[in-house]
């Protein structure tokens, strides 16, 4: 997939229900955990990983990659089901996830995962290490992106913005952040929870070039993406996604308590039915 | 952990536990519900000046019930941990008592400075609470709070527990808001077992407690190793060894004289056992307060080993690392 083709949409809409159906088989495996977050934010992911970036399933570590960089450790069910989508990974394997020995831990970390790329999970870590790689980048004369995901709860953390003033201060237009705005923290809504908006105008204030997409909008993010890749100004790139929790699955999306979910082994085998009726639909 | 990328093991039989967040709760244990949030209410309904702080960890630390009860005197401080312990900083200097609530490797990790110089070297008067202390998830290094006690021994000022049970925690915390100064203190959430209540216990700030005596083993323990201690000295009676626990809730400032008394008796073996790493815990406090002392004894530690734990179920991780009761009384077999 050197410089992935420019697939349809409806080939991305297919990339993305294979995703959540990934995330769906590890949720079961567990029978609890991010499962609203995999369903929301699988259409970035695929966006990302099928038609932005760069890369190669086969040699993870081929030198002239685009980075990804997952800062939300916790989103690991999200990123081992594109991973597994875009061959990083067996989909046999799915359903060893969080379990003993297994190459698909809870939370993401690079020494288990082929192509996960930094140990994430203490959150706040994600845009500091994406300045570091940025730098670095640089020095190497390389051509390559750093993609680096975080959560909106995220936005509270230090760090964050410490990084972002420096991605500014040293130019690095070579990092595209993504911010999975789902509106939800672990405590409850992050609107309620620590209020970070207007975060449109932070980031503009910080120096970035920014975007703010409907983050369920294959279309929306693929001229995102592009713009992303593509704007002329030396400027670090952010794109704000505004995603649904559970997307997808209907009775997912209209459950309130969703950071953290448990659901019964039926209602499990009811999630693939709602997935498939709306794909159909 | 490796730094080679792991091999598939799709093969394996599946496990059927977990690895999700549980509490360390064995079998045959009585259980109470947030023993924390539910003490924090009552002390504060004696000390108007108590308030509570989390940076997005209130559900998981129990202070939700502390937040729900009082509303107007919680701070939810979204996930900003040096904020919170610096913020605490100053509730603490305008005469309040923060209790502030994350998991205790943020604690510990990321707000180290923080709590040095906000809270430590101004000797404030703020309590830091930290969940998931050592072993207690299978998420991997990110949450295991391995070194939490290390870290926090080193810092002057601060006094550092770690609560063997709801008993333990519930009694610790009107001692903590007594207290004047500094406090870090592990704590166990949701169900957490109770079983010091049948060994006529009481928390008291500084003191070690001997829990029960025996002839062959004196086992010192702190946090929830003191449970497996006792359910360890329980199966060893079996074999006709007499197994001592000595319960050190306070790492520091350490009760040396209790544990100097203890080790004296000639002819034990000394078993320290913590849910933490060996480096820099309760093991080797004792052993320093031992060498210092001029106790020989025969001396082993149980504690996590000196490296980045593996993710997993945690019963599959506690037994591997040597904390399960099993794994507790294997070593003491094989040492005796
Ligand atoms: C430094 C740090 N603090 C706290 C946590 C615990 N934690 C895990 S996920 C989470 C919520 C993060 O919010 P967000 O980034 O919006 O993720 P979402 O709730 O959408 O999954 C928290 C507080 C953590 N992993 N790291
Ligand atoms: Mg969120």
């Amino acid at each position: 997939m050197d410089h992935s083709p420019l697939l349809h949409n409806s080939e991305l809409a297919e990339r993305a229900y294979r995703v959540r159906r990934n995330a769906i088989v590890m949720a079961e495996v567990q029978g609890q955990g991010y499962i609203a977050q995999a369903l929301g934010v699988a259409d970035v992911l695929s966006v990302a990983y099928f038609h932005a970036m760069n890369v190669r399933p086969d040699q993870p570590d081929w030198e002239d990659r685009d980075r990804f960089l997952l800062s939300v450790g916790h989103y690991g069910i999200a990123h081992y089901a594109v991973l597994t989508e875009a061959g990083y990974l067996p989909e046999a394997e799915l359903v060893t996830y969080g379990c003993d020995d297994s190459r698909l831990p809870m939370s993401g970390m690079t020494s288990y995962t082929p192509g996960a790329e930094m140990s994430g999970g203490s959150i706040g870590l994600g845009l500091p290490m994406a300045v570091g790689m940025g730098l670095g980048l640089k020095r190497k004369k390389s051509k390559s992106f750093v993609y680096i995901l975080m959560g909106d709860g995220e936005m509270a953390e230090g760090p964050t913005w410490e990084a972002a003033i420096s991605a500014a201060h040293y130019q690095l237009d070579n990092i595209i952040a993504l911010v999975d705005f789902n509106k939800v923290q672990a405590d409850g809504p992050s609107t309620s929870i620590m209020s970070t908006e207007p975060l449109v105008q932070k980031f503009e204030a910080f120096g970035f070039f920014v975007q703010r997409v409907n983050g369920n909008d294959l279309a929306a993010l693929v001229a995102a993406f592009d713009a992303a890749r593509e704007h002329p100004d030396p400027k670090p790139r952010i794109i704000i996604c505004d995603t649904k929790m559970g997307s997808g699955v209907d009775f997912l999306e209209a459950k309130e308590k969703n950071h953290f979910i448990r659901l019964e082994a039926e209602d499990w085998k009811r999630a693939y039915a709602a997935l498939d009726a709306r794909t159909v639909a | 952990m490796n730094t080679t990328t792991k091999q598939p093991s799709v093969d394996k039989a599946l496990p059927v536990t977990p690895a999700i967040i549980s509490s360390s709760v064995d079998e045959g244990h009585r259980t109470k519900s947030a023993p924390f949030g539910h003490a924090l209410i009552e002390e504060a309904r004696r000390r108007p000046e108590i308030v509570g702080m989390s940076a997005d960890l209130a559900k998981y630390t129990d202070i939700h019930i502390f937040a729900q009860a009082y509303p107007d005197r919680f701070y939810q401080m979204g996930m900003s941990e040096q904020l919170m312990a610096t913020a605490a900083g100053g509730l603490a200097k305008e005469g309040f008592i923060p209790f502030a609530t994350t998991y205790a490797t943020f604690a510990a990790r990321r707000c180290y400075d923080f709590i040095s110089q906000a809270v430590a070297e101004q000797d404030a008067n703020v309590k830091f609470v930290g969940g998931l202390p050592g072993l207690t998830t299978g998420y991997g290094p990110s949450h295991q709070a391995t070194d939490d006690l290390a870290i926090f021994r080193a810092m002057p000022n601060l006094t550092v527990l770690d609560p063997c049970d709801a008993l333990d925690v519930e009694q610790m915390v009107p001692a903590v808001a007594e207290h004047k100064g500094p406090v870090y203190m592990r704590v166990l959430r949701g169900q957490v077992p109770l079983v010091l209540d049948e060994y006529n216990y009481r928390f008291e700030l500084g003191k070690a407690a001997l829990l029960r005596g025996g002839r062959d083993v004196l086992i010192i323990s702190t946090g929830f190793m003191t449970m497996r201690a006792l359910d360890a000295a329980k199966e060893l009676q079996k074999d006709s060894v007499d197994v001592a626990v000595l319960h050190v809730p306070t790492v520091k400032p350490l009760d040396e004289v209790t544990i100097l008394r203890e080790a004296s008796r000639s002819g034990r073996l000394v078993v320290v056992a913590e849910n933490h790493t060996v480096i820099g815990g309760l093991g080797e406090a004792v052993a320093g307060c031992l060498m210092r002392g001029g106790v020989s004894c025969a001396f082993r530690q149980i504690g996590l080993p000196d490296q980045f734990l593996d993710a997993g179920t945690l019963p599959v991780l506690q037994d591997r690392y040597g904390i399960s009761r099993k794994a507790v009384v294997d070593r003491i077999r094989c040492w005796l």
